[in-house]
């Protein structure tokens, strides 16, 4: 079972990972595109469509990945102060509750969104002969399924914390505040933490 | 440890009862209405996040239910469909809000930033710059963060690196826990109010403000309240001087190489001995190149400067019409401001102080409307260039022969340009010129990546998002040049090029995932709120709370306190997305009938919130600090140091709504 959990863990996280690279192309779109219009006086029409729908793309594609790594905000007064069986039995049914019909309606009505899409061969209307939507628009149901697997995925954990009593395990990730990295970066070792007590007390 | 849980639980129930028993009280069960409804779904969802559940999804559940809720009220054949079609179409202008783009760009060149590793230099070049000052530890701490911060916007990461840089410097030079520990915890949390800050962008986004007013306005306030940290500091060092110890001379002492000191036999004066010794046969051991280049260095303030009088000049008496013009919409470049900032630090990073030779800089572009603006610039590479470049275009041409007379504010400006370029060559010592050299490759830097962003969004040279762009852009040159001077120190030049490489690799492939993350973490966030918010307005629960709002018959300034208070208290159970997405827009609707204007009320709203990172039980910035900091630095310490600056910053939102000018004055000077 957990061997499964993860597998569908590392397919979110794979997706994810692969979509978030367009933030540096991204970066470099824009960039250029700053560049081109006001150095060389030659702005591309379609810039804003492109920059949209590289933004969209990538937030919508991460939700199942950040779902996966427990990366989405959550009220944190009580929670962390539960048991985890506690824990998982308010968020199993929550997960039914909320979750499950809130992302169906998500990916069932952005299918036939993205379907409407295709059928009227769709452009854009930010500016004259604007590129096509209706690939963008198929994100919507696209995100919506994996971020669907992913919750189930979840719901599983939940069923294995309240038999168990313990929470499974995810995989690693990288994460944003690495106390370790962030040692190396500046230099700083234990011992000088451990030996930051004041120089007067030393003395006395 | 038992207690203390049952401590904080019982806290979190009582918030959670408070909000309960109320709705349920009141709440008219025997002839519910669409309204009451509404309420009650808001009651609701601020006891699902307090249950633990991930925001996004509880706000989307709740919102496909109450939204089907109120359709079906109207019409319940066609409710499911008008309920997905709410929540795609809602969805859909998530993913092409053009003020959400920028987000990802801004946490990108956030994380690439924070590893550009250049925190450590830039906390020992302002602890000796600030050497002098009282409570100089403290001092210099805040400014790191106030820097660090704007540039990162995240939280966690710059109170954990202070932590660990600046807690052990604090606490060895005998400072107190509880002062170290505030300095540290209030100034990283400054990044959430100094623009460019992605809070002030969700603001912008959910209350249809735009962000770059916002950026405008909130610029004053964050450096006031940064001041205000940094008054507080300084005075609490002089009048008890046991809390923050002055340093001893040997924490002091600038270290001056040693290939210098020839020199530094010669004269006190760097400038001076290194132009003379220009003319006079060099020291032993020290080439003519060294002396040329350090002596640029030294001149380099009165050359920034001596060119901000020149543009300056330039602007006063340029004729009037093509000063009229500024006001067009302006659409002059900013790629030459961001990459100006770019190549500003890999140039300083040499020690040789040449101007940047970018290519992009000599085009000239059809900048004839637009010049004033440009020369107006935060780096001084762009104003040079405005001074410089031969403008092509003929209405410069007349205005550069129909000069005006010079003003008389101008003499005076000049006066003080001149008396400070004085008291500089003056001063400037050895010790100090190398003081002056660390800033350079340290706060330099990372203040005209900061400030040519920031100047190009508010001037309008660029959007929002293209600002962060280049922004990103930038702090991917700035942590290249850091990583290869690091490495270069300890390798050499020619192995230094491979492990930079290795470690940029890392570093963006790190920093595009952790930006994917929080941009989902912020974007869902969006998508739930959007139908939730959809929801509560079908059902009419604003207008249950507008009706009962406007009869309590509050004045203007009554329910600016109110609605401050309510958000402050807000801040304690709730993160600030949460407070933003969910409140903001019961709160904006209105601020019309008050007469108030939704952008003064961000401000208010972004200083505000700033104090939810700092408020015990759930304050964020202290158990990332305990995390790091010593074994014998409790956090009940660390809450009682946060409490004077929590003091300061309700003091400063007082201070800004006495004076809305701190604020409003900026934008209002600039979008009239």
């Amino acid at each position: 079972m957990q061997k499964a959990l993860l597998f569908i863990d590392r397919v979110s996280t794979f997706v994810g990972k692969a979509f978030s690279w367009l933030i540096v192309i991204l970066t470099f779109f824009v960039s250029w595109e700053v560049f081109s219009r006001y150095a060389l006086d030659a702005p591309h029409a379609w810039a804003f469509d492109a920059m949209a729908m590289m933004y969209g793309t990538l937030f919508m594609m991460a939700g199942a990945y950040t779902l996966s790594k427990n990366g989405h905000v959550r009220g944190d007064v009580l929670y962390g102060f539960f048991q985890p069986r506690t824990q998982a039995s308010l968020d199993l049914a929550l997960y039914i509750v909320f979750f499950i019909p809130g992302v169906i309606a998500l990916t069932y009505a952005g299918y036939f969104y993205a379907a409407e899409s295709w059928a009227i061969n769709e452009h854009s209307n930010v500016t004259a002969d604007g590129p096509p939507v209706y690939p963008f628009k198929t994100i919507i149901p696209l995100a919506g399924g994996i971020l669907l697997v992913q919750g189930i995925v979840e719901i599983i954990r939940c069923v294995l914390c309240l038999k168990q009593g313990y929470w499974p395990s995810r995989d690693q990730d990288v994460e944003e505040v690495d106390v370790e990295k962030l040692k190396v970066m500046v230099n700083v070792t234990d011992e000088d933490i451990m030996g930051a007590a004041p120089k007067a007390e030393g003395a006395r | 440890m038992k207690l203390k849980i049952r401590k904080e639980m019982l806290f979190g129930f009582g918030i959670m009862a408070l909000i309960v028993l109320p709705s349920v009280l009141f709440m008219p069960w025997g002839n519910m209405t669409n309204g009451h409804w509404g309420l009650l779904m808001l009651a609701l969802v601020v006891v699902a996040i307090m249950l633990g559940f991930p925001t996004a999804f509880t706000l989307m559940g709740m919102g496909v239910f109450f939204a089907w809720l109120a359709y079906r009220s109207v019409n319940p054949d066609l409710a499911g469909r008008q309920v997905l079609d709410l929540m795609v179409q809602r969805t859909y202008g998530v993913m092409n809000n053009e003020s959400l783009l920028a987000i990802p760009l801004f946490v990108f060149m956030g994380y690439l930033v924070e590893r550009a590793a250049l925190i450590e230099r830039l906390f020992k070049s302002l602890h000796l710059a600030l050497s002098r000052v009282p409570g100089s530890l403290a001092v210099a701490t805040i400014v790191t963060c106030a820097i660090f911060a704007t540039a990162t916007g995240i939280v966690g990461a710059v109170v954990t690196l202070m932590g660990l840089l600046a807690l052990p410097a604090m606490l060895r030079a005998g400072y107190s826990v509880q002062l170290s520990a505030g300095a540290i915890t209030a100034g990283g949390c400054l990044g959430i109010l100094i623009p460019p800050s992605v809070l002030l962008i969700v603001y912008g986004a959910t209350a249809g403000v735009s962000v770059v007013k916002l950026y405008a306005g909130a610029f004053f306030p964050g450096i006031m309240l940064a001041t205000l940290y940094v008054g507080y500091v300084i005075v609490l060092a002089k009048w008890k001087p046991k809390l923050a110890p002055p340093l001893p001379e040997s924490e002091r002492r600038v270290a001056i190489p040693a290939i210098n000191q020839p020199l530094v036999a010669r004269g006190r004066n760097s400038i001076a001995v290194l132009g003379k010794s220009l003319f006079t046969a060099p020291p032993a051991g020290v080439t003519r190149r060294n002396i040329f280049g350090q002596f640029l260095v030294a001149l380099l303030p009165i050359i920034v400067l001596s060119a901000l009088l020149l543009v300056t000049y330039d602007l006063a008496t340029k004729a009037p019409e093509v000063i009229d013009t500024a006001s067009m919409p302006a659409t002059f470049d900013s790629s030459s401001s961001g990459e100006g900032a770019a190549a500003d630090p890999s140039a300083a990073n040499t020690g040789l102080a040449e101007p940047p030779q970018d290519t992009g800089l000599a085009e000239p572009p059809a900048q004839d409307l637009n010049a004033p603006i440009a020369a107006s610039k935060a780096t001084p590479e762009a104003k040079v260039k405005a001074a410089i470049i031969p403008k092509p275009a003929p209405a410069i041409d007349k205005a550069a022969q129909e000069r005006t007379d010079i003003p008389s504010w101008f003499w005076v400006f000049a006066g003080v340009l001149l008396a400070i370029m004085a008291v500089v060559a003056l001063v400037l010592s050895w010790e100090r010129l190398e003081v002056f050299k660390m800033l350079l490759t340290s706060f330099f830097p990372l203040a005209v990546l900061i400030l040519a962003v920031l100047g190009s969004i508010v001037f309008g040279f660029a959007t929002p998002s293209e600002a962060a762009a280049v922004g990103a852009f930038g702090g991917l040159l700035l942590a290249l040049g850091y990583r290869y001077i690091n490495h270069r120190r300890e390798l050499g030049t020619g192995p230094a090029f491979a492990v930079t490489a290795r470690d940029m690799g890392s570093i963006v492939q790190d920093s595009a995932f952790l930006t994917a993350k929080t941009t989902a973490m912020v974007c869902w966030l969006f998508v739930g709120s959007g139908i939730f918010s959809a929801a509560f307005a079908l059902l009419g629960g604003q207008e249950i709370i507008e009706r009962w709002v406007l009869s309590l018959g509050l004045s203007s300034l009554q329910f600016m306190i109110l609605a401050q208070f309510i958000i402050f208290v807000l801040g304690w159970p709730l993160e600030w997305t949460e407070i933003i997405v969910i409140f903001m827009p019961i709160f904006i609707p209105l601020l019309a009938k008050f007469n108030i204007d939704p952008l003064f009320f961000g401000l208010l709203v972004a200083l505000n919130l700033q104090t939810a990172f700092l408020s015990p039980p759930v304050a964020m910035a202290a158990f990332y600090l305990k995390g790091v900091s010593p074994p014998h630095v409790t956090l009940n310490q660390i809450f009682g140091g946060m409490m004077p600056f929590m003091a300061i910053q309700v003091l400063a939102v007082i201070l800004l709504y006495m004076f809305p000018a701190i604020g409003m004055w900026l934008p209002q000077v600039l979008y009239k």
